[in-house]
């Protein structure tokens, strides 16, 4: 595969011989899907280009494919919970699930179940990551909407919950959906919400940028690479285009009873549930409530295919296809570790050296060289020697330091009363 | 040649000859005219005259007056230019600066009266010269008014104080610039410079309380005077530095001082091209952080600062609270009077407040500053014992005694909550003192304060308790006091009793609306702090959890009595629902029927956007019964709800239903699948039972469309009722659309219809529509529908098509529903190809209804001319045909009408000319 593909992966709730079907997006030819059980709404995620992971609706598990192997299951996570939804962040480094009111995040090379967030009052909907992987963002039923820094959230001691950087709530009722934009910590998100908002809001700051109100609950909201659109998924089944960079330039327009229906695609016959943008910004993928996911052009919101499914539609989405997908040889780099069930640092604490990883740069080298955790320990200290002498000071040294400065001080007053007697005499010489 | 000619034309010699007149020069000035002088007695004057007052004196002679030797001299000046410029305003903006300077310049005359005529007149162009005006001069003024302050004379320092006042009131924010030089002004009225060696050594300077026998008023009185001065000052520059801060409850707001706007739009107005949003160009992402470079107030010098530097502050504190112990000390009242024990006298009494309120308010000052922590330690370590010996010893000081001594009192019950008659609030006085030394405690030093912190909660708790006539301010400084202490001691049996007081208060019958309010804000803070902690040792509040759970209740009893207090109610509840409070939702759920209910619940008296708010709660109730549904959809159909809110609910209520999950999940059953659908179907019908049953009553012609061939009557809605019950019809219509199984849906409303419509003579028009609409929206192919059900139908069908048919033309209010009844008709006849059979079957024309004729021509000229009804009226042709044939046999005789012919021609068009397919469609007849 020469050219970047986009493919499309769609599951639905009434599946069990084809959990997660896939096609190519722009031909449209099926390949191959993936078997075995039905993913839960918002509970499909790519880890890494290598995995594939699907939340078991209605069961506390996650199933894991490998990529290219799609013809049978690999793994299943067990977790403790029913899984509402589940991310993978873009440099495959770390899962999020969202179990009930809890967050768990699991480290990917290891399996660690590092955090569990209890900061939401009710059931999580939504979870997304932005894409570099620096912030993640969740929604639930109790109608906030939080901004986790990643690594505040790994830093944080496990005695106590770690804040999360801001707190939406300007939203009345449960969040359905969530989608970050373009640019890290400094892109835009939007959220979509029953209270038939949706909103967009600015991660850096953490203040709500736009409010649109809508006619029905919102189930489902994206936006485009480059936030031109956003697209709002109703629960009446239209979708509506939200213009994001609309010039009020007024040119004469005598179609207008077409223009009105210009910001909507209609066709789905119930909710619409997901939403997605294919990478150039011209296609809309949208799946619904009525067992159809609809392919529109975006340009003249007409329909370009709909597939038929069994059950209501819970994941559909856009990817660049990942090689190993077409690539029955290729195998992940690194196999998935077990992945634990406890929080990682309550029940391995009988060494407390063994987490810090260690990178010794030749066999050769037989002493066993510091981690990094412990070098980072041992410059702390330092530093905090160096300041903590600084403030103390000892006394000699001091008045050292004193006397060079009077010292200083005086031979500059000198020069300084040089300079003006000179000036004064030059000046004072013509006035004679 | 020609070049010569003219030449020569050019010039020409003029030949002048002996006795002619020489001829005028074309160039001559014509010297015919005449003319006349003018005369002016004085040139135009535009500057001279400046107004005067009423002894001719204009501006000019009043301000050079002001340097006349004699008192006398200058107090008429004073006076004359105070009525110059109230005659002349603009006189005062040309002369703005001599005004000023000679004004501020009299501040220290010697004579007492001149001064009191320049306050006077420094008040009067405070009313008239803007901040902005004067700012240019202020410099001035305030130095002459730092001269007065210092003055050697005790009578220009008294009268110092006055013009201070008039400054304080009319600038603030330009007195505050200059603070340092006048808090260095006020300490000097009060004090001197203690200059003995022992403490020159050091280098700080120390202060002790001078007292001069030579002032007109006792020192205790001076004093007074001059610390109700810098309180004064010092509220200024509190008000000045931070106006938006929460005086009681300090709203810990992380300071989002830049807070954008968020732009918000409606979908209905973006898709029309009405609004635009742009937000690429203008709307740079934003850092917000507390971070700055540096800071924007250290440009300045440090002695302009003033009391924004932390160490200016610090310096002040150091001088003026030694002072204002020294000036409690004397007014306190185990020096002066040891006997009577806690009597206050009224002086003193007033001197305490303001000693106190200045700590207060330098406290508060000391609260900007970054490292609080710091600086509340540092305060702790120098100020503690002097507080604890001199403020707490006496601590709960009251007007009990004097008030005995004195006369009885009869209201001495509550002689917490009045004000006294010398107007000192004491509540407020031990209430700042609270505030002060609760300031001081933390939670690391609880140990060691506990003695005196347990006499302040004691003191606040019993304040609470029997606080029923406390004001707003009171309870502000209250409710500050025990957040504080809340927050110091976190465990939980010392904050229960002081929630507990708390909630004393609050259910107090009659509070004043702010005092409420602030009980609100107090509790839902307590709420969102408790809230905040993890789930796992969170350990709920008694008291709150009641608190809460009473909300509900007061809201269902509030009414439409306080719609603001209403929407703080409504905000708690939502807040804490959309948590999940258990003990909320319980009394939620007990209290919904009333708070939903039809008549007089909550949702239908309240204003459309707390109605919003309410409707989105229904979506957290833990549970919805029937006959909450039933009440609900009372709700949507009496249109006291707008239809906008009322499509919400329904959206509400179906994803609450179980059609809107995912198969697979576990269903909590909250809604009951029938009882959702007899929701759906009663909100379609759009009317009650009662209702219907009472409207088979009515018989004339204002309500009621009657024909003679159709069974059923029409009920005329009124428009507003009619629009509102299509646009929720449409709603419902969907809602119904979208259920999985389509056709036992369909079954369901048949049996509905069946039941309950069915066999009525009268029927609202709006509710057959909408029964056509519905039944179009969800037929399908597996649809079977009962002969009962379509006679029904048909029976409407023509009920309806001639109510449009015979609409007046003037008639505007019927006139908007024909497109929509039309329509869902038209499609319903189309839809069903035996209902179009069934209606024309039933067009048995007669005798009887002979004026009804030309409308059934019309009728069916109409369904003959539509294009999806055509190939239905090709199938029906014969029964067409036999009632034209009825018809004509009854207008046979008489003179063909024009509707007459136009059905001939129709007919002939539209259904004679299809010869190709009579051979079949016959014979099934």
């Amino acid at each position: 595969m020469a050219a970047p593909m986009e493919v499309a992966l769609v599951s639905d709730a009434a599946g069990p011989l084809c959990n997660c079907s896939v096609w190519e997006l722009h031909s449209g030819s099926a390949l191959p899907g993936y078997r075995g059980g039905n993913s839960g709404p918002r509970g499909l995620a790519l880890l890494g280009g290598e995995h594939l992971l699907g939340a078991q609706l209605g069961k506390s598990y996650i199933n894991v494919w490998e990529l290219q192997r799609k013809d049978q299951l690999q793994q299943k996570i067990i977790c403790p919970g029913p899984v509402t939804c589940l991310t993978a962040s873009p440099n495959g480094l770390y899962i999020l699930a969202g179990v009930a009111e809890s967050i768990y995040l699991w480290e990917v090379s290891n399996g660690n179940l590092l955090a569990i967030l209890n900061r939401h009052y009710q059931d999580l909907t939504c979870l997304c990551f932005t894409d570099d992987s620096s912030h993640f963002l969740s929604g639930a039923k109790d109608c906030l909407a939080l901004v986790w820094n990643l690594y505040n959230v790994l830093q944080a001691e496990p005695s106590q919950i770690p804040d999360p950087r801001h707190v939406w709530s300007r939203h009345s009722l449960p969040i359905t959906d969530l989608c970050c934009g373009f640019g890290g910590p400094l892109a835009r998100a939007a959220t979509a919400s029953l209270d038939q908002t949706a909103k967009l809001w600015e991660i850096s700051s953490g203040e709500l940028l736009l409010s649109v109100l809508f006619d029905v609950g919102i189930m489902a909201v994206t936006l485009d690479l480059s936030e031109y659109h956003m697209f709002c998924g109703g629960m009446d089944g239209s979708i509506f285009q939200v213009d994001l960079c609309a010039w009020p330039v007024q040119r004469d327009r005598t179609f207008q009873t077409e223009r009105e229906n210009g910001k909507v695609f209609k066709g789905h016959r119930n909710q619409v549930t997901c939403l997605s943008v294919s990478t150039d910004g011209s296609l809309l993928l949208s799946g619904s409530h009525d067992e159809t996911v609809r392919l529109w052009d975006i340009q003249s919101k007409q329909c370009l295919k709909t597939m038929n499914h069994k059950g209501p539609v819970t994941n559909a989405f856009i990817v660049l296809a990942p090689a190993n997908m077409f690539n029955p040889d290729g195998k992940p780099s690194v196999p998935l570790p077990k992945f634990s069930r406890h929080l990682h640092g309550t029940e391995s604490s009988d060494e407390p050296g063994a987490e810090g990883v260690t990178l010794r740069l030749g066999l050769h080298q037989q002493e066993p060289g510091q981690s990094y955790l412990e070098k980072a320990e041992r410059m702390y200290s330092q530093m905090y020697s160096t300041r903590e002498k600084n403030l103390v000071g000892d006394q000699e040294h001091l008045t050292i330091q004193v006397s060079e400065l009077e010292e200083e001080v005086s031979n500059l007053r000198k020069i300084n009363k040089d300079l003006f007697d000179f000036s004064t005499r030059i000046i004072t010489k013509p006035a004679k | 040649m020609t070049k010569k000619r003219k030449r020569q034309e050019d010039f020409q010699k003029v030949k002048l000859k002996v006795g002619k007149k020489k001829p005028k020069l074309e160039n001559a000035t014509d010297t015919t005219f005449k003319t006349k002088a003018i005369q002016i007695p004085e040139q135009l004057k535009e500057d001279g005259v400046l107004p005067t007052q009423n002894r001719k004196l204009n501006i000019k002679d009043l301000l050079s007056q002001m340097h006349h030797y004699s008192p006398g001299v200058k107090h008429n000046a004073l006076l004359g230019l105070k009525e110059l410029l109230s005659q002349y305003p603009f006189v005062i903006d040309a002369h703005l600066s001599s005004i000023i300077s000679e004004v501020a310049a009299v501040f220290t005359d010697k004579d007492s009266s001149v001064r009191g005529a320049a306050v006077h007149l420094l008040q009067f162009l405070a009313s008239k010269i803007r901040a902005e005006q004067i700012a240019p001069f202020f410099p001035l003024v305030s130095a002459h008014l730092s001269s007065a302050m210092t003055h050697i004379s005790e009578g220009i320092q008294e009268d110092s104080l006055k013009v201070l006042d008039v400054l304080l009131e009319a600038y603030p924010a330009l007195l505050t610039d200059r603070s340092m030089i006048l808090l260095k002004n006020f300490v000097e009225l009060i004090s001197h410079q203690q200059l003995s060696k022992r403490l020159k050594s050091r280098d700080k300077l120390s202060w002790m309380l001078s007292v001069n026998p030579n002032r007109r008023v006792t020192s205790q009185q001076w004093r007074l005077n001059v610390l109700t001065r810098l309180k004064k000052f010092l509220q200024a520059v509190v008000d000045g530095s931070s106006d938006t801060e929460d005086e009681g409850l300090q709203e810990q707001k992380d300071n989002s001082h830049s807070v954008r706007h968020p732009i918000c739009i409606s979908w209905k107005l973006h898709a029309n091209n009405q609004q635009h949003i742009q937000l690429a160009g203008s709307l740079r992402p934003k850092i917000n952080s507390t971070f700055r470079l540096r800071s924007l107030t250290s440009v300045m010098d440090s002695a302009e600062k003033g009391l924004s530097s932390a160490e200016n502050l610090k310096s002040f504190i150091e001088i003026i609270i030694p002072l204002l112990i020294e000036c409690w000390i004397e007014a306190s009242p185990a020096q002066s009077a040891p006997i009577l024990g806690n009597l206050l006298e009224s002086e003193s009494q007033q001197l305490m407040q303001q000693v106190l309120s200045i700590i207060h308010l330098l406290w508060k000052l000391t609260k900007r500053h970054d490292e609080t922590y710091k600086m509340e330690l540092w305060l702790r370590m120098n100020y503690l014992v002097d507080f604890k010996h001199h403020f707490m010893r006496h601590f709960p000081y009251s007007l009990q005694d004097s008030v005995k001594h004195k006369k009885k009192d009869p209201c001495k019950s509550n002689r917490n909550c009045m004000k006294s008659s010398n107007n000192i609030d004491h509540l407020l006085l031990n209430l700042t003192l609270c505030d002060i030394m609760v300031s001081l405690a933390s939670a690391s030093t609880l140990q060691t304060d506990s003695s005196w912190l347990d006499m302040i909660r004691k003191f606040v708790t019993d304040t609470l308790q029997d606080g029923s006539k406390l004001n707003s301010k009171q309870v502000n400084r209250l409710l500050g006091v025990t957040w504080r202490l809340m927050q110091i001691q976190q465990n939980k049996v010392a904050t229960e009793t002081l929630i507990k007081a708390v909630y004393t208060l609050y259910q107090q019958r009659n509070l004043l609306f702010p005092v409420r309010t602030l009980l609100l804000k107090f509790f839902s803070r307590v709420y969102q702090k408790e809230d905040l902690r993890t789930q796992r040792i969170r350990s709920r509040s008694k008291v709150l959890s009641r608190w809460l759970a009473g909300l509900p209740q007061q809201l269902a009893l509030l009414g439409l009595r306080n719609p603001e207090l209403s929407n703080q109610l409504i905000d708690i509840i939502h807040s804490a629902a959309s948590r999940s409070n258990k003990e909320l939702l319980q009394s939620l759920q007990a209290t919904a029927a009333r708070i939903y209910d039809p008549l007089e619940g909550t949702l239908v008296v309240l204003p459309p956007e707390a109605q919003r708010r309410l409707v989105q709660l229904v979506y957290f109730l833990p549970c919805l019964p029937a006959s909450l549904l039933a009440c609900l959809s009372r709700c949507c159909i009496m249109g006291r709800m707008s239809s906008d809110l009322a499509a919400t609910l329904v959206g509400i209520l179906h994803m609450r239903s179980s059609f809107a999950g995912w198969k697979c999940q576990v269903q909590d059953n909250s809604v009951n699948d029938v009882d959702y659908f007899s929701f759906l179907f009663s909100t379609l019908i759009g009317f009650s039972r009662e209702e219907l049953t009472s409207l088979q009553g009515i018989r004339g012609k204002p309500h009621i469309s009657q024909t003679q061939l159709s069974p059923i009557r029409l009920y005329l809605t009124d428009l507003d009722q009619f629009l509102h019950h299509w646009a929720v019809t449409e709603v419902i219509c969907h809602s119904l659309s979208t259920i999985p199984s389509q056709s036992q849906c369909f079954d369901i409303l048949q049996t509905g219809i069946c039941k309950y419509l069915v066999g009525l003579v009268v029927i609202p028009d709006s509710t057959a529509g909408s029964v056509l609409c519905a039944i179009n929206k969800l037929l399908d192919q597996a649809c079977i529908i009962s002969e009962n059900l379509h006679r029904f139908l048909a029976s409407c069908c023509y009920s309806l098509l001639y109510f449009l048919l015979t609409i007046d033309r003037e008639d505007a209010e019927h006139l908007q529903k024909r497109d929509m009844l039309w329509r869902s008709c038209i499609s319903a006849l189309a839809l069903l190809p035996r209902l179009l059979r069934l209606m024309l079957q039933s067009l048995q024309v007669s005798r009887i209804c002979r004026e009804e004729l030309p409308v059934v021509a019309q009728l069916l000229r109409l369904l003959m001319q539509h294009g999806q009804l055509r190939s239905h009226m090709i199938t029906n042709e014969f029964l067409v045909q036999q009632i034209i044939k009825d018809i004509m046999t009854l207008k046979s005789g008489e003179v063909q009408e024009q509707w007459l012919t136009d059905l001939h021609y129709c007919f002939n068009i539209y259904l004679a000319s299809h010869p190709q397919t009579p051979g079949p469609i016959n014979t099934v007849y």
